[in-house]
């Protein structure tokens, strides 16, 4: 069996996040190509539900990341998103899904590498989780 | 217990103290919620007030205004005073309603009554009292751990089994909805196709349920009004009990308490710190 | 300020559920569940807990309209009346009282059903009265009358939570029957086994022990099958048989061929599961049957009936608690109108037309003479009107232009009509239709009494004035037979035609307001000290001679098959989130929120032969017509089968239906018609 290649669906805020990912690309730095990025302006425009919908549709993790805590363009938009997260993690657990299949993660414009590394680690994570199970329930 | 209900609220509306009395009224061989005014034949109808473990809260959502009876009523009549007789459920229901600005409680006047052994043990109920108590005595919390345990005991595939067997049974008919207090959006996202498929049967697992769960875990009172409400009786309140208590444990806050008490969702980590971090629930 | 809650009975399907309308200062604000109600516990479905909607709608017609010139126009209520009125009298003068024909409604209260037999059978003169039980379960009628000798659910909605195992054929019940369902669940988490008897895979499948997937029409050989097996291995009940029931040996002899493979032949259900099936229902202590249109809805609907008789009283499941046949009926008051008599060949209670003492009776009362010969069929009126013998038709909260079969033949019967008249509270497409349309009240804004599937007799209160002009359709009704002359129709409330009821019916006897206002009663209910019947033939059938009677049914194919022009089999249905024509259900924001529009279920391996892709708009033919609709490629049906809900005019799916009939009941053939399916090719 070939081995399993999961999806990730990672939204990244406009501001740091997504320049980190920029730099990323542009540094060649490698990171694996499971990932999708979808571009927000800011983490707190990540609603819970968005994430819920992306395991929904058969994504296998999903990675929101924002800038540092003090560092968010609207000022307070992460300190939202980590308190939204952390809720959003314990509805998933009573529901039997694995919250270590949602990670929040603060990656700024220069973090090229942390975003690299926060990707490997992350799909490595993943790939020891297996396929989502959501899939199957949807079938 | 009635009597003194119905005798403090003759007294209350004879004084002029308020101008109706919001409670429940024996009608059609049950009871429903009523509007008991000060004109006089109101006063005399008070003989029909009661209350009943049936309706154990009276200020449901109304639709499709999804107006709360009492915002409704209160927009009619933004001076009215009334007074409305309130279990520990329905004080934390006003509460959370005027901290969300749906109703004025300058305008209520509460008339706690205190749950009695027996029925904080029907709800399971954690505070069977209102903190204005005015008729009864106060009893013991009892624990709805039962419920909570066998789920937390249970592994995250035996979890998704059960709910994906119990999510199957849901008919959509958004009664657990209708029922809670707190669920006001004018713009529910349950009803939303980008977020949960429209007209198929069982509603999308788990989105449909889950936007509930999230959007009320931080405010639900715990009156348990949407799972009595389901008709293929679904246990949502274990989940919702449980995220009563992850809001002491992760922001120490309750809902229902203090007006004054901000949601922890509304305001910055600076001003309302995380009790812990990132935990998840396993 | 005045805010108030007022019971009443939910106007959708036959659970009966109870609701309080919330009041503000006269104005409907909301729905209430009320929770002391025996069936509905505080529990509503989508459509109850919406039923608030449509009532305030600003499509409510609020005066009498007459069409002139193609178009309608607002008249008076005296005006409106006495046209009418001299309208009708005239083809009853010119051209004999049968001339004229009336459908009552299921939407309707008791009262205004009885009324609306009494007019047309005391003013009109005429027996051509009937209504859409027609269409959904007039098999059940006739069919559980041959065998008990009454024809509604032997037992009550709550009992069967208590079963042992139930056994759900032609029944969609999570979708049209929710809050019965919710019984069935409950059952099953109290350990019962549930056999699922379905070619779609409907929700209920995931819950069920055995899904018995036959094919559409094959009923009667799948009972067959089952009693075929509990007589081979002696399950049978031999001393219920013997001591209350008639005809085993006829059933016998029929039933031998019957083998789980010849059955396997015709079904495609697999022999072992079937044989499964048949035990395990055998040997439950109690079990029941549920049923609804599935069975019905076929040119075999009255076989069928009696072939879920027969397994009943052959596994002595009747009788008992939790046991028993149970059809689900559909309309909120279907049971009501059939018990009131709005059937072309009896009256009130069943009591026959032909009957002379029953004729006698009621002709007495009324002060008439009325007619002897058993009237037209709905399906029947709608042809002698094509043919131009039914000249006029007053038709009251019925809509025959999206509920009959074949709409097309409908279309032509009613517009060859010189004169029709249509009740409602909206202009529905039959409305549409009229020359007259008098605008009537729903059931928010009026007093009467709903009769639910499990015969429960509930009353429904006024909550809000009506919009306008409109009057409740008791009101009309009087006024109309005032206006044509009778004296027979001075009723002050619908109290006191509850009590003219009661008097007639056997049955109601027991029946009055003062009692009802206190809580339901289940008929039979006979006398005023009577606590109502929960579930029947307790002691004995109700047939003359107080035994059950088997039926050795053969199995028939249905009227139209499947051929190489049309190789589909098309069947039709309801959805939860809609209800029959959707009147109602489309005039309720959360519900076309749901579903807006109409669709055809299709298997993915015949879409994929066809190359239709999910979404995409294709054509549905039969022999009688096509419509355009969105494909909805689906497990829920098998190969070979499509499926289109019903309630959508603008691709409505009884354009296709069959309107073939059974011989007895002359319900028509809904659920099996042949049908072909393509891509409509975008130009
Ligand atoms: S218990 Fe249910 S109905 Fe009550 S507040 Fe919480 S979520 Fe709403
Ligand atoms: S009340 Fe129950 S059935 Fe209805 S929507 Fe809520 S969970 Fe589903
Ligand atoms: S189940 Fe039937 S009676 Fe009950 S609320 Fe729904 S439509 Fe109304
Ligand atoms: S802008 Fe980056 S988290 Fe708010």
């Amino acid at each position: 069996m070939a081995e399993f290649e999961p999806k990730i669906l990672a939204f990244c805020c406009n501001w740091c996040s997504y320049a980190g990912a920029d730099l990323a690309g542009v540094s060649r730095l490698q990171y694996p190509p499971n990932i999708r990025i979808i571009r927000v302006m800011c983490s707190g425009r990540v609603e819970p539900e968005f994430v819920v919908k992306a395991l929904s549709l058969r994504a296998d993790g999903v990675l929101i990341l924002g800038c540092h805590i003090g560092d968010c363009h609207y000022i307070y938009g992460n300190h939202r998103t980590k308190k939204r997260m952390a809720i959003l993690e314990r509805i998933l657990g009573y529901l039997g899904i694995d919250p270590a299949r949602v990670r929040l993660e603060w990656v700024s414009a220069s973090e090229g590498a942390r975003f690299a590394e926060v990707v490997r680690q992350f799909t490595e994570e993943i790939k020891k989780l297996g396929p989502n199970p959501l899939k199957e329930v949807r079938a | 217990m009635i009597e003194n209900i119905r005798d403090l609220a003759r007294k209350w509306l004879e004084s002029k103290e308020v101008d109706a009395i919001f409670g429940l009224k024996e009608q059609d061989g049950g009871v429903a919620p009523y509007l008991f005014t000060g004109r006089v034949n109101g006063i005399s109808e008070l003989g029909k007030l009661t209350t009943s473990t049936q309706y154990r809260r009276l200020c449901y959502t109304c639709r499709p205004s999804k107006d709360n009876i009492l915002s409704l009523m209160q927009r009619r009549e933004p001076n009215m005073k009334i007074g409305i007789v309130a279990r520990g459920c329905e004080e934390r229901a006003l509460v959370e309603l005027a901290k969300r600005g749906q109703i004025d409680l300058e305008k209520i006047k509460i008339m706690g009554i205190a749950c009695s052994q027996e029925e904080a043990k029907e709800c399971k109920c954690e505070r069977p009292y209102p903190n204005n108590l005015v008729i009864g005595e106060r009893v013991e919390g009892v624990s709805g751990d039962e419920n909570i345990n066998a789920l937390l005991s249970k592994s995250l595939p035996e979890r998704l089994a059960f709910w994906r067997h119990e999510l199957s049974k849901c008919i959509k008919c958004y009664g657990c909805r209708d029922a809670c207090p707190m669920c006001f959006c004018k713009d529910c996202k349950m009803e939303q196709k980008i977020f949960t498929e429209t007209g198929s049967l069982p509603p999308e697992i788990p989105m449909f349920l889950f936007i509930r769960f999230y959007h009320i875990s931080e405010r639900c009172i715990g009156c348990g009004e949407c799972e009595k409400a389901c008709p293929v009786d679904i246990p949502l309140l274990t989940i919702f009990r449980q995220l009563r208590r992850d809001m002491k444990d992760l922001f120490d806050y309750e809902a229902g308490i203090a007006v004054e008490q901000e949601s922890p969702l509304l305001t910055t980590l600076d001003e309302s710190p995380m009790r812990k971090e990132v935990t998840s629930g396993v | 300020m005045e805010y108030k809650n007022v019971l009443t009975t939910c106007p959708y399907c036959g659970c009966g559920c109870n609701f309080y309308l919330q009041v503000l200062d006269g104005k409907l604000i909301g729905i209430l569940p009320c929770k002391s109600h025996p069936v509905s516990q505080g529990k509503l479905c989508i459509k109850g807990l919406n039923a608030g909607d449509f009532v305030t709608s600003k499509d409510r017609l609020t005066k009498p309209l007459i069409k002139r010139n193609g178009k309608f126009t607002d008249i008076s209520w005296d005006e409106a009346l006495f046209l009418v009125a001299k309208k009708l009298k005239e083809y009853k003068e010119s051209y004999g009282p049968d001339s004229i024909a009336v459908l009552s409604s299921a939407k309707c209260t008791n009262e205004e059903n009885y009324l609306m037999m009494k007019f047309a059978r005391a003013v009109l003169g005429t027996n051509n009265v009937d209504h859409c039980a027609r269409l959904c379960h007039a098999s059940t009628v006739v069919g559980l009358v041959q065998s008990f000798g009454s024809g509604a659910m032997t037992n009550s909605i709550r009992e069967l939570e208590d079963a042992d195992c139930i056994l759900v054929i032609g029944s969609n019940t999570p979708e049209q029957h929710p809050l019965i369902a919710r019984y069935i669940l409950r059952a099953k988490e109290k350990g019962a086994k549930i056999i699922v008897a379905d070619p779609r895979s409907i929700t209920l499948v995931q819950f069920a022990d055995y899904h018995l997937r036959h094919r559409p029409g094959t009923d009667v050989a799948l009972f067959n099958g089952m009693m075929n097996v509990i007589l081979n291995e002696g399950l049978e009940d031999k001393e219920f048989i013997k001591e209350r029931t008639e005809g085993i040996e006829e059933l016998k002899e029929v039933v031998k061929k019957y083998t789980p493979e010849y059955v396997e032949q015709i079904t495609g259900v697999p022999k072992d599961i079937l044989v499964d099936a048949a035990r395990t229902y055998a040997k439950a202590e109690r079990a029941s049957i549920i049923y609804s249109m599935g069975i019905t809805q076929h040119t075999t609907g009255v076989d069928n009936v009696r072939s879920s008789a027969n397994l009943a009283m052959l596994t002595g499941n009747l009788g008992k608690p939790s046991t028993g046949v149970n059809p689900l009926r559909g309309q909120v008051n279907v049971q009501g109108a059939c018990d009131m008599g709005a059937l072309p060949n009896v009256y009130s209670g069943y009591q026959n037309v032909v009957d002379e003492k029953a004729r006698e009776k009621f002709g007495n009362a009324w002060k008439v003479k009325l007619p002897e010969k058993p009237g037209l069929t709905i399906i029947e009126m709608m042809n002698e009107a094509a043919k131009g013998n039914i000249k006029a038709m007053y038709i009251m909260g019925e809509n025959p232009m999206v509920s009959d079969p074949d709409i097309s033949h409908v279309k032509e019967g009613l517009e060859k009509l010189e004169f029709l008249v249509v009740q409602d509270i909206f202009l529905t497409e039959t409305a549409q239709l009229a020359d007259v349309v008098l605008p009537g009240a729903c059931y928010a804004e009026k007093e009467g009494t709903f009769t639910s599937t499990e015969r429960l007799v509930q009353m429904v209160r006024k909550a809000i004035e009506p919009p306008g002009e409109s009057k409740a359709d008791w009101e009309i009704i009087c006024s109309l037979a005032k206006a044509m002359g009778s004296k027979e129709f001075e009723y002050v409330s619908p109290a006191e035609i509850m009590d003219e009821i009661a008097s007639f019916t056997l049955s109601y006897g027991g029946m009055s307001y003062d009692r009802l206002q206190k809580g339901g009663l289940a008929w039979p209910c006979p006398s005023k000290e009577h606590p109502g019947t929960p579930y029947l033939h307790k002691e004995k059938f109700s047939r003359a001679n107080g035994k059950g009677k088997f039926f050795g049914i053969e199995f028939k194919e249905p009227a139209e098959l499947p051929d190489e022009e049309y190789p589909f089999i098309l069947s039709t249905g309801r959805i939860i989130f809609h209800f029959h024509t959707g009147t109602m259900t489309r005039r309720t924001e959360l519900l076309n929120k749901e579903v807006p529009t109409g669709y055809v279920e299709i298997a993915h391996i015949d879409a994929a032969r066809l190359g239709i892709g999910a979404g995409e708009f294709v054509s549905v033919q039969t022999r009688r017509g096509q419509i355009k609709t969105k494909a909805l490629i689906t497990e829920r049906v098998p190969e070979g089968m499509i499926f289109i809900p019903f309630h959508f005019a603008e691709c409505a799916a009884n354009v296709l239906t069959n309107p073939a009939f059974d011989p007895v009941a002359k319900i028509p053939e809904y659920k099996v018609c042949a049908a072909r399916i393509e891509k409509v090719k975008v130009s």
